[in-house]
């Protein structure tokens, strides 16, 4: 139940005579205006100015007060946040005070060169006297008010309910307000601010509190939670639990009776458009158009083969050509024949032969000979290594050169060899594995399925690890790329390392002088660093081949099998952003937080606000008044009556009765009331106080103000009861 | 009101925009602050109010503004758990958040460090840099 604004220009200001007061309650939070004759104010309004940039002329304009959000599309108010012209519960921004007052006194209508009523305006308890001449300055000198009353807007709402039956004389006034909480005792009707207490926690604060809670409970949709949405909010759900610790664990526990209290709030959700499987047609013309393009490919290279091959066969023929001429011509006339040709010698034009038969035979696809000319050479190893097994004595020098060259030639092609065997060995025990799974395998598929799972997790997990360990030197809080920077980061290993042995050559031979590089050995320290480095990036190991062998195989015979890629594995915050979104995402839920954000009233603490709470603000009242008289206590805590605009959560009364109980001594009459309206009392009771024929011995003018000075305006005080 | 004419007929209905001239006005609020006038702060802060009001040179048993402050509460902090609301017997020392059980812990350790801090400005606990 949001409070509803009414700012609607009244048109009978003129009906009302100049004695008729007009009575005005400034709340930090609301703003109301009206006569005092009447039992509702003419115009409520949120207690805030905006000075925003129209959008269209550029102009500066004063909004005040809360409007159709739809209107503001027109403005620019990205540099200018709504203000208030309260600091706590004082008035202090009196420019802001000043544009409030502009917009209430327009909207009542009023005409003519100044404002010819008294004026009755509340304030806080204590209001600082800088504060109240200031106000007073401002209505005597800016709006021409002929006299002035000041009030503070709890006492009027207990002096409301007092004289509409619902509480006694003697009573606390406790008003949990907007931005502060009041507690007032009472005695004979009049209040006593000498056992006054407040604390700095109200209605803002809880608002505050839901807000910052459900945009960091639901980041998503922050944009959501505007200052007057949370507002509503928190009137429309919020509570005060009898006992929080007990209701909390209802909740902790999951019980049904905590389900019921849990409340959900569903934003606008559309489902997100599912896609159609592309019908079949569409898939074989794509099929087709791919063929198409792969063939013109195939062709464009085909025709460039073709040319190529062309091409050399041709060069091939001239040379053949030029050889059988070269054949015919006499030896002395072979330089100037040559020369033509732009050859040198035979065994050039030979060796070119050679090179464009090779380029031929590569364009052709044919194989290289090189694998015949060795397999031909094997048969005749004998031959070919004749020198290996005849001792040197026996040789000549030639030979020996020869032999030399043999035995080299022997071992590299015995190593070749080697290394043939083993890979060929190795191919076999790789076989002989397969085989042996696919036995297992066909054994009891479920069972294998599940070892092969199993062990993908545990090399993925190890492989990971090291990896983590490798870039994050030992840093293991899990949340290392979700945003930790700053938390504990460390460098790798090998930066460490390049640290440390840096700063130990700085410190080993410094004494006050840098010799570093003057010894060689120095320089062995940067072999040291890039060996680290070396370390690192060792190619993958046994690990990683394992895995992308187990990766590979899972795929084959798992088709649910998704193999973790490479980001994947190590940014697990990656993987909410896939899941398309349903409608449960776009739910708020409060659970706890529709009472744990009230509950700051009673544990101010809980945000930092080191004050009792709103149940000690009773027994730090009583002990302040120090009555020292039992019956008036008695009677104080049988007549407590609870307003203001936060004491609506459900549950206060309980709870404070609750809370009471606790401080005061075993069987004292305890008895909470919740005012009749908690928003609207304080109005009311300053009306009735205002239409009261003994008004004007209350109120003080601008000749009296002068001429009693600021001193008596700070114990200017107004008597309640007339 | 050549300003008004310019601006979308919803805006002049709604009268949204304070007229800057009002009859009622014995000193016009462009005559108390002319435009193009560079000012400096005209108001205090209510530290600044409180601190003029000079309180300790008045009895301290007359009520003032200050002297009407609860005191601090004399039963020890109920500790809740920064995320849930519920109960909270540990406290993480690394984050400094108290937690209710093993998996708000979990939740906890995850927590980018930025949602660390505001959770711990809710309580006035985090770290603020000056």
């Amino acid at each position: 139940m949001p409070f509803i604004s009414k700012i609607q220009r009244q048109s009978d200001y003129t009906l009302f005579g100049s004695a008729t007061p007009i009575v005005i309650d400034n709340g930090a939070s609301y703003f109301r205006i009206g006569w005092a004759s009447e039992t509702e104010p003419r115009v409520v309004f949120r207690n805030i100015v905006q000075r925003p940039r129209h959008k269209t002329t550029g102009e500066t304009v004063t909004i005040v007060g809360d409007h159709d959000p739809a209107l503001m599309k027109y403005f620019d108010c990205t540099r200018s946040g709504p203000r208030s012209a309260f600091d706590s519960n004082v008035v202090y921004q009196f420019e802001i005070m000043e544009y409030i007052l502009d917009f209430a006194f327009d909207r009542m209508g009023a005409t003519g060169s100044e404002i010819d009523h008294p004026v009755l305006i509340t304030e806080c308890v204590c209001n600082p006297v800088q504060s109240r001449s200031k106000m007073g300055e401002l209505l005597f000198e800016t709006y021409g008010v002929p006299s002035i009353a000041f009030g503070v807007d709890a006492a009027f709402s207990y002096k409301y309910n007092q004289q509409q039956g619902v509480c006694d004389k003697d009573g606390l006034a406790m008003c949990p307000g907007f931005t502060t909480t009041h507690v007032i005792p009472f005695v004979d009707g009049e209040p006593i601010y000498k056992g006054c207490c407040r604390t700095n926690i109200g209605g803002f604060h809880v608002t505050d509190y839901l807000k910052q809670l459900l945009s960091l409970k639901y980041p998503y949709h922050m944009s959501r939670f505007t200052w007057e949405k949370v507002e509503d909010l928190k009137m429309e759900h919020c509570y005060i639990a009898l006992d929080y610790a007990s209701e909390a664990r209802l909740f902790q526990k999951g019980a049904k009776e905590a389900e019921d209290k849990t409340r959900c709030w569903q934003l606008p959700w559309v489902p997100p458009p599912t896609e159609e499987p592309p019908s079949e047609e569409e898939i074989a013309r794509k099929a087709a158009i791919r063929e198409k393009q792969g063939q013109r490919l195939r062709e464009m290279a085909e025709a460039k083969r073709s040319s190529r091959i062309n091409e050399l066969e041709n060069e091939l023929h001239g040379l053949e050509f030029l050889l059988k001429q070269l054949e015919q011509v006499e030896d002395s006339d072979i330089p100037s024949f040559l020369a033509e040709t732009g050859y040198v010698s035979r065994q050039e034009i030979e060796s070119a032969r050679t090179k464009v038969m090779q380029s031929l035979r590569k364009a052709k696809g044919e194989p290289k000979n090189d694998q015949s000319e060795t397999e031909k050479a094997s048969p005749n190893a004998n031959e070919k290594y004749s020198l290996i097994n005849i001792p040197d004595d026996m040789l000549t020098p030639d030979q020996l050169v020869e032999k030399k060259k043999q035995l080299s030639l022997k071992s590299m092609s015995d190593g070749r060899q080697r290394l043939k065997q083993k890979r060929y060995e190795e191919e076999m025990e790789r076989e002989r594995k397969q085989q042996l799974e696919e036995e297992r395998r066909l054994e009891n598929p479920e069972l294998y399925l599940e070892q092969l799972r199993a062990r993908y997790k545990d090399l993925s997990e190890r492989v990971d690890q090291r990896k983590r360990l490798k870039t994050n030197g030992g840093h293991s809080n899990g949340n290392n790329l979700s945003g930790g920077i700053g938390r504990g980061e460390r460098l790798n290993a090998a930066q460490r390392e390049r640290m440390r042995l840096l700063t130990t050559a700085a410190f080993d031979r410094g004494k006050g002088e840098d010799t570093f590089g003057a010894k060689d050995e120095d320089w062995h320290l940067y072999k040291l660093m890039s060996k680290d480095n070396d370390d690192d990036d060792e190619g993958p190991d046994e690990d990683d081949v394992e895995l992308a062998r187990i990766s590979s195989r899972l795929q084959d015979l798992d088709p649910t099998f998704v193999p973790k890629s490479e980001m994947g594995s190590s940014q697990p915050a990656e993987a909410p952003r896939v899941r398309p979104f349903t409608k449960e995402d776009f739910q708020i839920v409060f659970g706890v937080e529709r009472f744990r954000c009230p509950e700051i009233l009673f544990n101010p603490n809980w945000i930092a606000v080191d004050q009792v709470g709103l149940d000690e603000m009773v027994g730090v009242s009583i002990r302040r008044l120090s009555c020292k008289d039992q019956g008036l206590e008695e009677r104080l805590t049988s007549s407590v009556l609870v307003t203001g605009g936060s004491s609506l959560f459900p549950g206060i009364v309980e709870r404070l009765e609750a809370g009471i109980r606790m401080i005061r001594p075993c069987g004292s009459p305890i008895k909470i009331v919740r005012a009749l309206d908690p928003v609207m009392d304080a109005w009311r009771g300053a009306a009735a106080f205002a239409s009261a024929p003994q008004f004007h011995t209350q109120t003080f003018s601008r000749m009296d103000y002068f001429e009693k000075g600021e001193d008596w305006l700070r114990n200017y005080e107004l008597r309640y009861s007339l | 009101m050549s300003m008004k004419d310019k601006m979308e007929a919803e805006v002049v209905e709604a009268e949204l925009v304070l007229p800057s001239y009002l009859s009622f006005k014995r000193v016009q609020m462009y005559e108390k602050y002319p435009k193009g006038q560079a000012r400096g702060r005209h108001w205090k802060h209510l530290k600044q109010i409180i601190q003029a009001e000079n309180y300790q040179n008045y009895p301290p048993d007359e009520p003032n503004y200050v002297n009407i402050e609860s005191p601090p509460s004399i039963h020890p902090c109920k500790r809740i758990c920064d995320i849930t609301g519920f109960e909270a017997p540990y406290y993480d020392p690394r984050t400094n958040l108290r937690y209710a059980n093993a998996d708000v812990f979990k939740v906890i350790r995850s927590l980018p460090n930025e949602y660390v801090q505001r959770y711990l400005a809710l309580r006035n606990a985090a770290i603020v840099l000056k």
